[in-house]
């Protein structure tokens, strides 16, 4: 680890941090888990393949997703992200109350057993259904632009099937998302 | 006036009368020395045998490079190649009656490689490196026959050359092969086919000849022909630099010959992992190399090598390039270390790394833009998939992190300009 630090501030889940020296060469990762206590964006392969750590880099031109494993403060500092902990909303005493649409899909879907992964998955999901906010898509290309969307993403237990069916639900169901009419086969599962 | 144009046309039908008899005489095939053995009369074992020689002899020739399908089928034709003139695509040689070779006779197979000319008298275009082939073993040649004539026929037509005109016209390779297709070798060849106790000989049959490899090493001239002053001094082929492979071209980027073993026999050494047009080279052609070959081509690329003096690192350039610094730490040092170090099966330290190294940086901007697939290499080897970036980094920024890797570890201290950097092609 160098021994050269850097004064990094950043935007996370809405609220500004304490500018805080950090080595010049630190992951994004390891600043969330153990700089902000925010453990739910997970450390998998380390090498930005699984994409288990990735969060929503919300981006000048839209959200993206990046793996923080291998995505550096250098690169991370003055943006803004938003991590599994900063979906849901809350009551005044931190209590969630209301999940993401995605969020809810994959409980009701059972997408997901020892969750490993499930923190990239919504990172992956979520800026998919925002980016169609923005732009809508043909209903009859959602399986395909589902399926590039959580194609880079690695699980192990739940063999992808329910995630993706959870994610197209939801995109399905929500006013806006797509064009086109809707079929009665659509929302099948 | 009149008297002016007599003249003119009495010039003009000279010159063409000069041309067919230059054409008829000249630029045919020229001599074919006999069969290496009675090919009509085989054994079941001898043909064996010469089949299994004829596969190494393909693989060394590396023919599935070009002659692969788009579905992956060996041998069966349409892969294409981008020249300055056109899209040219590998032919379907499998033993095909209707789009393939089956008609091929040994002497046939002779004539293509080492002249260039199809039976019919039709001339090839030379993407197919008979001017590399052209001396080839007869014994090898007709190897690769009883190996071409024992594969499975795959009945798919051939896709036509789209080259612009005058390219266009195949008779007129006649008269590039009269200045640029080298003459067979007067001696008889020593192939690879025959035990050989000279290293250096085998390895420069395996490179000039079956290898091919001065086909993508050595720039070019107008007419598209190698310049021989300039042999593998390094080449912009097809998007991508070809690099320097003479000895002291290798020796300035640190090769030497273990280093490069280890390359051609793994794809993978300190230099970096194979990309671009040399993978597929990896996967078709090195890897089913013995390791002797292997040697043998080593030894003959770095033969009176200088010591090899790759560029010292310069830790000067974190100060010098301080944007260049921070994309760096923020985008790569994840995997390729904050120093450079890499990591083992999954990235390539950039310390010693050559695409840093190169004047051109043509492949340094590419890899950064498009990212590199995963590789399955050999046996256990692998190198994990390396993300794009041209999404994450505008036209300055990914000059600044060029700059730096260039300064940082590939020897050159001054920066290149935001133009020299993005007019490169990807």
């Amino acid at each position: 680890m160098s021994d050269r630090m850097l004064s990094v501030t950043m935007r996370i889940n809405g609220k500004d941090t304490d500018p805080v020296d950090l080595p010049e060469d630190l992951m994004l990762l390891e600043y969330l888990q153990e700089y902000l206590n925010l453990t739910g964006t997970r450390y998998g392969c380390g090498q930005g393949v699984c994409h288990a750590c990735a969060v929503i880099h919300d981006a000048p031109g839209g959200p993206e997703v990046v793996p923080t494993c291998i995505t550096g403060v250098a690169w991370a500092n003055g943006r803004s992200f938003r991590t599994v902990e900063g979906h849901a909303t809350r009551d005044e005493q931190g209590n969630v109350t209301q999940l993401l649409p995605v969020q809810q899909a994959f409980l009701d879907h059972f997408s997901f057993q020892c969750s490993y992964c499930t923190p990239g998955f919504v990172a992956a999901a979520t800026a998919l259904v925002e980016r169609l906010e923005a732009g809508p898509v043909a209903r009859e290309d959602v399986e395909d632009v589902v399926l590039e969307a959580l194609n880079d993403n690695i699980c192990r237990c739940t063999g992808y099937v329910r995630y993706l069916k959870a994610t197209r639900d939801v995109i399905l169901n929500t006013p806006g998302l797509t064009t086109g009419e809707v079929a009665a086969s659509d929302t099948a599962t | 006036m009149r008297r002016a144009l007599l003249i003119l046309a009495g010039l003009l039908a000279f010159v063409v009368v000069a041309a067919v008899i230059v054409y008829v005489a000249f630029t045919g095939p020229g001599e074919i020395p006999p069969a290496s053995r009675d090919l009509a009369n085989l054994s079941a074992e001898e043909r064996a045998e010469m089949a299994q020689a004829g596969e190494y002899v393909a693989r060394t020739g590396d023919c599935v490079a070009c002659h692969k399908s788009p579905d992956g089928l060996s041998l069966a034709g349409g892969t294409p190649m981008e020249t300055p003139f056109g899209t040219i695509y590998g032919s379907n040689i499998t033993p095909s009656r209707d789009h393939g070779i089956s008609g091929y006779s040994a002497d046939d197979l002779y004539r293509v490689m080492v002249y260039g000319i199809a039976p019919g008298g039709s001339h090839l275009y030379p993407a197919m490196p008979y001017t590399s082939y052209h001396a080839i073993s007869r014994a090898d040649n007709d190897a690769l026959w009883v190996w071409l004539m024992a594969q499975e026929p795959v009945e798919r037509p051939n896709r036509p050359a789209e080259l612009i005109f005058p390219f266009n016209l195949r008779p007129l390779l006649a008269f590039w092969n009269l200045i640029y297709r080298p003459d067979p070798p007067d001696q008889p060849v020593h192939g690879i086919t025959a035990p050989q106790e000279d290293q250096l000989a085998r390895g420069r049959y395996l490179v000039e000849v079956l290898g091919h490899c001065s086909e993508c090493h050595t720039p070019r001239n107008l007419a598209y022909a190698r310049k021989a002053d300039a042999h593998l001094q390094g080449n912009v082929i097809e998007d991508a630099l070809a690099p320097d492979i003479t000895p002291a071209g290798l020796a300035r980027r640190g090769w030497n010959t273990q280093d490069l073993e280890r390359f051609l026999g793994q794809g993978l050494s300190p230099q970096g992992v194979m990309t671009f047009r040399m993978f597929p080279v990896l996967s078709h052609s090195t890897k089913y190399m013995t390791p002797e070959d292997i040697a043998a081509v080593a030894t003959y690329l770095m033969q009176d090598a200088p010591a090899p003096t790759s560029p010292e690192p310069r830790p000067e350039a974190i100060a010098q390039n301080a944007e260049g610094h921070n994309h760096y730490l923020g985008l790569c040092a994840g995997c390729h270390g904050a120093n450079g170090e890499g990591q083992p099966y999954g990235s390539v330290p950039l310390r010693s790394n050559t695409s840093t190294m190169f004047d051109n940086p043509l492949n340094l901007v590419r890899i950064i833009r498009e990212g590199i697939p995963a590789r399955h290499l050999t046996g256990y080897q692998r190198m994990q998939e390396m993300p794009a970036f041209k999404d994450r980094l505008n036209d300055a920024e990914l000059t600044a992190l060029v700059n730096y890797l260039r300064q940082r570890w590939g020897g050159h201290e001054q920066a290149l300009s935001v133009e020299a950097v993005t007019d490169t092609p990807g």
